[in-house]
């Protein structure tokens, strides 16, 4: 696990000022190795979110940085960071996910869109994802007409349109029953079995277990193991 | 997926705000291509008007004002006191010829048409028409009416039928040809009879002059105030004040108009402004996938503009449509009445500019709500439940 394929330095996120200036990330390091299936845990409000939309380019640090494919993040101008989000970060968070107007398939044309790929590719590459998640069926679908699940999966989907190298999701499954959860989780080994890096956060030890690289946030900071057996 | 395809998709995902906001911006744009159709169709009317007195000065009563020069060209009732007396001093003066005429109203099947008392053989050779039917006036003083082209068609008018003129019946003499002016909306009587009839015995409303040589209008204008106590003005001078008036109506039809293309704009503003309130979510989810500000922007703007093309095309059909077939229907008054029987002026210059308007109009009003929604951090827009 020497190859990074994204690592995070002296991150920290601070919101508001003065009176209530809330110290959401209080300066994490982080190596998120390719390859691996990376979890993220610990309670809420500890800041995993936070670290998720900082590793996924979708706001900025107070200070620190992030690098992705030995580029830096931060360093980016809003158009890059814009298409670095588009062609290198896949992201699914935990609800409504999907654009409300849309079919399946158009949702994940349009990430397609974004990242420049022609409208004709777009179509068969849509098909082929929608089968990989199991919804080749549900194509032509809206978002009303899908179980939460099947919603979560079209988001995968979406966000491996581009084959991104990382994959962030924000307990993707926090808000579905144990059956739709199961489902979901059969694509995630499947991602896992294929090589693909992916990073989630989740409260579930069941779907933690499978990790191959847990992380634990407490308090805006990464906890190290030897510190959690002292905690415990 | 495109980006148009994605706006038409949200452009319509709440179809009933969508066909109001719509309705409004085309009722706007509407209104406005009908005025502007007619307010050229005005002018041009006016034009012709002017040329069919076929008169280089026009006797007025004493003191009449730009409202009753334009009653002169469209045949409304005028003030009534050009005596007998005055008519021949007028005529007496060498070098021009002038003619008199009664001008008053009256109604066939309760619609109102004009009347026109006039001397019908000087009147037939001075205006140039033609008989298209029937005959016309044996005498200077004969019962019976001659009828323009139009009035009589409108009304299935023939030689030999009877009209009801002030209730006293009369024959249709004759039909005269088509000349593209009010005359073919008009019912001439000889003068004597008219004068009887609208009981204005030995007087007139105007009296038209030509003078033989085109270099000494002036010169015959003041002959004329020196013969009598009357008013007199070229047929220049009626124009242009004529034309001020029509033009003032028509740019208070066109203010309305503005003032309704305003509110539908604002319509606009408010559609936009909810889409982005209820798109929130949607646009970080937007970003997250790599959508640039400038990306989302453009998508706002766009869905804002389309509201404008769609409206300014609906709006010029709807208004050319309202111009050509309303138009025989406005009820006549001093500024609409030079469009009766008249063809509107559509031209497609007008109908691209018109659709050009709107959607600028439009595309304005989307700025502030577009601005908003490409202005939304990503975190902002998702962290919203
Ligand atoms: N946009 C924000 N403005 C202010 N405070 C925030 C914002 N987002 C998160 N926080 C605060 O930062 C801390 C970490 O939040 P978050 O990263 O969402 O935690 P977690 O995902 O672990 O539950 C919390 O105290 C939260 O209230
Ligand atoms: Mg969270």
């Amino acid at each position: 696990m020497s190859d990074p394929v994204m690592t995070a330095k002296g991150l920290v996120k601070e919101y508001g000022k003065g009176a209530t200036l809330v110290k959401a990330l209080r300066g994490v390091d982080l190596d998120i190795p390719r390859g691996s299936f990376t979890c993220i845990v610990g309670p809420s409000g500890h800041g995993k979110s936070t670290l998720m939309h900082l590793l996924g380019g979708l706001d900025h640090p107070t200070s620190g940085t992030v690098i992705i494919d030995g580029q830096e993040m931060f360093r980016l101008g809003n158009k890059e960071l814009a298409a670095l989000r588009a062609n290198k970060i896949g992201f699914v968070f935990q609800f409504f996910n999907l654009l409300q107007s849309l079919t399946a398939r158009e949702n994940i044309e349009t990430a397609l869109m974004l990242a420049g790929v022609s409208e004709k590719e777009q179509k068969t590459r849509a098909k082929d994802l929608l089968d990989i998640v199991g919804l080749g069926e549900k194509a032509d679908a809206k978002p009303g007409q899908l179980s939460g699940g099947q919603q979560q999966r079209v988001a995968i989907a979406r966000a491996l349109a581009n084959d991104p190298p990382v994959l962030l999701m924000d307990e993707p499954t926090g808000n579905l029953d144990s059956e739709a959860e199961a489902e979901v989780m059969k694509v995630l080994e499947n991602l896992k079995q294929q090589g693909k890096t992916v990073v989630f956060v989740t409260h579930s030890h069941e779907i933690a277990a499978r990790a191959d690289n847990l992380v634990h946030v407490r308090d805006g900071q990464i906890q190290l193991p030897h510190d959690l057996k002292i905690a415990s | 997926m495109t980006p148009s395809k994605l706006v038409f998709k949200n452009l319509t995902r709440r179809k009933g705000r969508f066909l109001f906001t719509l309705l409004g911006i085309m009722i706007g744009m509407a209104s406005f291509v009908t005025f502007m159709a007619l307010g050229g169709s005005l002018k041009s009317q006016i034009e012709k008007e002017s040329a069919a007195l076929g008169a280089n000065l026009v006797v007025t009563p004493k003191g009449s004002c730009a409202y009753e020069q334009v009653s002169i060209l469209t045949g409304e009732q005028l003030p009534t006191n050009i005596t007998r007396d005055e008519v021949a001093a007028i005529r007496s003066i060498d070098g021009m010829q002038a003619i008199p005429y009664l001008a008053e109203r009256s109604a066939i099947d309760n619609r109102p048409v004009s009347v026109m008392g006039i001397l019908p053989e000087e009147t037939r050779v001075f205006k140039k028409w033609n008989l298209a039917q029937g005959g016309y006036f044996p005498a200077e003083d004969s019962e019976g009416v001659v009828l323009g082209a139009v009035l009589a068609e409108q009304f299935g008018l023939l030689p030999g039928s009877d009209v009801r003129i002030r209730g006293a019946n009369l024959k249709v003499l004759g039909i005269l040809e088509e000349t593209g002016g009010k005359d073919d909306l008009t019912v001439f009587l000889s003068l004597p009879v008219a004068q009887n009839l609208y009981e204005q015995i030995d007087l007139v409303s105007y009296v038209a002059v030509r003078v033989d040589r085109l270099d000494e209008v002036e010169l015959y204008a003041n002959k004329i105030k020196d013969k009598v106590s009357l008013g007199v003005v070229s047929d220049k001078q009626m124009r242009s004040s004529v034309l001020a008036i029509v033009g003032t109506v028509n740019m208070t039809l066109q203010l309305i108009a503005a003032v309704a293309i305003l509110a539908a704009a604002f319509g606009i503003v408010n559609t936009m402004m909810t889409a982005t309130y209820e798109r929130k979510r949607e646009i970080g989810i937007l970003q997250a996938m790599g959508a640039t500000r400038y990306g989302v922007f453009r998508l706002f703007l766009i869905e804002s503009g389309i509201y404008g093309l769609i409206g300014g095309i609906g709006g010029a059909v709807l208004g050319g449509l309202a111009a050509v077939f309303a138009t025989p229907y406005i009820s006549q008054n001093a500024a609409t009445s030079f469009v009766k029987g008249s063809q509107s002026s559509l031209d497609p210059i007008m109908f691209a500019g018109a659709i050009l308007f709107s959607t600028l109009v439009a595309m304005v009003a989307g700025l502030y709500p577009a601005i908003k929604a490409s202005k939304l951090s990503p975190v902002e827009a998702i962290s919203y439940e």
